[in-house]
């Protein structure tokens, strides 16, 4: 598989502190990548690094194939648009004005500030200085700037933060018709499972600055696969039917938790249960949410 | 390098930038105009000099605050907007500490320039003496313009260190009152030279004598102190080289 980002032990110290840890992120092109991971685990210190911004302590960053060093940085971020943190403008520009800034920056042709405008939907707000701008449509112009140069790879950190329903859906539209759209790679990072969910093709999740699961989105909802727990009066009663059924059970401090089964097999296993003493009162399908998964692989409750 | 230094004029649109410089001219041509109303015929005869001398102790005065302020409206709005951490995928971090440079300097040097304009102007208007000397225009430059780069060079960096900008203005309101106080100070005082707004007063090229019978001023002309601009020029490459560094290596 072809990546379009590809990190090899990218690492960054602040004093003591490891911020980012041996990340080895493989992002494929043409897809939605989520870069996940609770407030401060490293998300944005690692799109910083990918963007030259922050020097990295350790590792490398490859951009479709090519290492990036100092020397070569810019002419690779050619092909890259940005929107880090909070979006960057000139309050006392109009938001075209803006754009023009950054078009002649990327030395990009004159109609694709018209372009982006569309793109983005703020034809009508173009002409109003962007101090004037609610915060959606500052992210929206910063997602406008980020796509002049048709870039092949789009870096968003945390895009819809601080945003609406209206503007957070907007967004996020924006960003599932990229690809399909351009073909670029987008890149976003967020601290929001269900965004996620909704936008990414793979997801990588960063915690205490080390990637702890990287893989297609359904891989993490395979993770979500449902089970069974049966509450029993007598649980030594109850294992030992199910070990002589061959079905594996985990003692939880509910009851005891086992895997999906089918119709046939749960009516026979609830039969056994009845008929050997286990003293079977309930049995409930347990499905774990992506937000159980991203606790249990993080450890972490926090901003989720 | 050319599109760097055309989107630094896009972005000071609507910045009032000239219309700063315009104001400490006016107010300094009102200041010169004043100090010019009770001259008499004798007066006039040497006005050039006259001027020059008054108007080297106004500029020690108004130029560290002008200063300040320009550094502040050309880079407040990076800070402002955000805009450091666009801009560096897009220009180099060095290439855009240069441009600050390069834009301030240029409207420093219109100023300086104007300034020399408007002497010129009145002196024809009010009939100097004699003409305006080579010598003083260019002694004059040497004297504003790379004390002066020296100064913004220190705004620019405290511009993009604080956030809160009034920490540079008040930088450049304390060099105003340092440079003035440094003109009550013999040359070989340190408080002129420890001080880079004293300079201005170290590079001075006209002298003056007080007649105390005749209560009159005459005036004639002096060299600036070379070691003081050689110093000055020390100052500005080192701080320079110092600027640029330390604005690459701060991290976004």
């Amino acid at each position: 598989m072809k990546y379009i980002v590809e990190t090899r032990g990218l690492s960054k110290s602040y004093g003591n502190k490891q911020v980012v840890n041996n990340v080895n992120l493989k992002v494929p092109k043409g897809c939605v990548y989520g870069f996940m991971g609770p407030n401060g685990a490293g998300k944005s210190t690692t799109l910083k690094m990918l963007l030259g911004l922050v020097k990295a302590g350790g590792g490398t960053a490859l951009i479709d194939g090519r290492e990036m060093n100092q020397k070569n940085r810019l002419e690779i971020l050619k092909e890259t648009g940005s929107l880090i943190e909070s979006p960057s403008y000139y309050g006392h520009l109009t938001g075209r004005e803006n754009l023009e800034i950054v078009r002649t920056l990327k030395n990009a042709p004159e109609k694709e500030v018209e372009q982006v405008l569309k793109l983005v939907r703020m034809e009508r707000q173009q002409d109003k200085k962007t101090k004037e701008y609610s915060l959606g449509m500052k992210q929206r112009l910063g997602l406008a700037a980020a796509l002049i140069g048709k870039p092949q790879l789009l870096l968003l950190d945390e895009p819809t933060n601080g945003l609406d329903p209206s503007g957070i859906q907007e967004i996020r539209e924006l960003i599932c018709e990229l690809p399909k759209r351009t073909g670029m790679t987008v890149l976003v990072s967020s601290h929001l499972l269900s965004e996620m969910d909704q936008m990414a093709d793979y997801v990588g999740i960063i915690n205490h600055g080390q990637l702890i699961f990287q893989d297609k989105l359904e891989a993490l909802h395979e993770h979500s696969k449902s089970k069974l727990l049966l509450r029993v009066m007598n649980r030594t009663a109850a294992l030992k039917i199910l070990e002589n059924s061959g079905t594996e059970g985990r003692v939880t401090e509910e009851g005891i938790l086992i895997p999906s089964l089918s119709d046939d097999q749960a009516a026979n296993l609830v039969s056994a249960l009845a008929a050997g003493g286990a003293g079977l009162y309930r049995v409930e399908e347990r499905q774990k949410s992506l937000e159980d998964i991203f606790l249990s692989l993080t450890g972490r409750r926090a901003s989720l | 390098m050319m599109r760097e230094w055309k989107t630094e004029w896009m972005k000071l649109r609507r910045r009032k930038a000239g219309l700063l410089l315009l104001a400490f001219l006016g107010f300094t041509a009102l200041w010169c105009a004043w100090i010019l109303s009770d001259a008499d015929a004798g007066d006039l005869l040497d006005g050039y000099r006259w001027i020059f001398s008054n108007l080297s102790m106004i500029n020690t005065i108004l130029l560290p605050t002008m200063l300040s302020m320009l550094a502040s409206r050309l880079c407040d709005m990076e800070i402002k907007g955000n805009t450091l951490k666009l801009l560096c995928t897009m220009e180099k971090k060095g290439r855009l500490f240069d441009m600050k440079l390069l834009t301030g300097g240029l409207y420093l040097i219109l100023y300086v320039g104007a300034e020399l304009v408007l002497l010129f102007l009145g002196g024809v208007a009010l009939g100097f003496g004699e003409p305006m000397q080579p010598r003083h225009i260019l002694y004059f430059l040497i004297q504003n313009v790379t004390v002066s780069l020296v100064i913004y060079l220190l705004q620019v960096m405290l511009s993009f260190r604080f956030e809160n900008q009034i920490i540079p203005l008040a930088a450049g309101i304390f060099g105003s009152f340092i440079g003035l106080f440094s003109w009550f100070f013999s040359a070989d005082s340190l408080f002129r030279w420890i001080f880079v707004w004293g300079y201005y007063s170290l590079l001075h090229f006209i002298g003056s004598n007080w007649d105390e019978k005749t209560r009159v001023i005459s005036f004639y002309d002096t060299e600036p102190d070379w070691g003081a601009l050689a110093l000055v020029l020390a100052l500005l490459i080192g701080g320079y080289l110092l600027g640029k560094y330390l604005f690459i290596r701060k991290e976004i």
